[in-house]
């Protein structure tokens, strides 16, 4: 019973594991977009004038 | 809310629904084994997950040698998106599929790990998919780093027909659990047995596309990411 409840732990947090890497690297990158496109909407109007 | 994050939710939520019954089949549904000792029966209970896990991981190659395949003849970024994105999730699969086999091992075979076949060609397998990453990490222009890894991954794929085989072909510990020939090592799964088996591989072929459906998102997300910063000369 302890190997069967070791096997299905480690499964599940493998899984967990690569579900929370996912939803942390779609924030940083979320976040990291509307800076950059923050940046280019202030670059826009100087490139304009 | 956007159709493409809406089909997102609908399959994560799906995804979590199939994983639950998955997890009943496995430990509710499906009878004890009756070829094994009875000393082992729930330790035995591990195969609903590791034979999913490990054919997961074989798809998800499948996957990325079909998208590598794909981008060289077509050149589109989506199929190194798609590519890189299934060659993580086999690696996940593999490492979930090793280390629970492993603890298969222990209580049937009385050790954690032995250099058999099917372990060594599938540890080759998974040494090969961290290469591919140590590569793409070594190369900074975006079109090269994706044609070397495209012609990388199709011959990194050739090592996951060579694991499949491994059992059926070369003397081994391993069982064969499906479509076994005479002179192997069959494990032989009674009729409850064998439904909750196919019950937990659709849930893992389910979960699959879904982890799958989210990294490629993830990936489209970078690539934005890099064409921001390209027009910022970042």
């Amino acid at each position: 019973m302890t190997y069967l409840a070791a096997a299905y732990g480690v499964i599940w947090l493998a899984l967990f594991i690569f579900v929370f890497s996912i939803f942390r690297r779609q924030t940083r990158i979320d976040s990291e977009i509307a800076a950059l496109e923050d940046a280019l909407e202030r670059i826009a109007p100087e490139d304009k004038a | 809310m956007s159709l493409s994050r809406r089909l997102l939710q609908i399959l994560n939520f799906a995804a979590l629904v199939a994983m639950l019954i998955a997890v009943y089949a496995a430990l509710v549904l499906a009878p004890d084994a009756i070829n094994v000792d009875p000393s082992i029966r729930p330790a035995q209970r591990i195969i609903y997950f590791h034979v999913p896990s490990a054919w997961s991981s074989m798809l998800a190659f499948f996957v990325a040698f079909i998208a590598s395949i794909l981008y060289l003849i077509t050149k589109h970024i989506r199929w190194d998106i798609w590519a890189r994105a299934a060659s993580e999730l086999g690696i996940a699969f593999t490492v979930a599929a090793i280390i629970s086999g492993s603890l298969w091992a222990k209580p049937a075979w009385n050790t954690y790990w032995t250099w058999d076949p099917r372990l060594t060609t599938y540890t080759i397998v998974l040494l090969l998919y961290i290469a591919y990453f140590m590569l793409r990490g070594a190369i900074d222009e975006p079109g090269r780093r994706a044609r070397m890894a495209a012609v990388y991954g199709i011959f990194a794929f050739l090592s996951v027909p060579l694991t499949f085989m491994s059992i059926r072909w070369w003397n081994t510990i391993h069982p064969v659990i499906v479509d076994a020939p005479e002179n192997t090592n069959k494990f032989g799964l009674g009729p409850n047995m064998m439904n909750a088996f196919m019950i937990t591989n659709i849930a893992f072929i389910i979960l699959f596309v879904t982890l799958l459906a989210n990294r490629i998102s993830l990936g489209w997300a970078e690539e934005r990411m890099d064409a921001l910063k390209e027009r910022l000369n970042f």
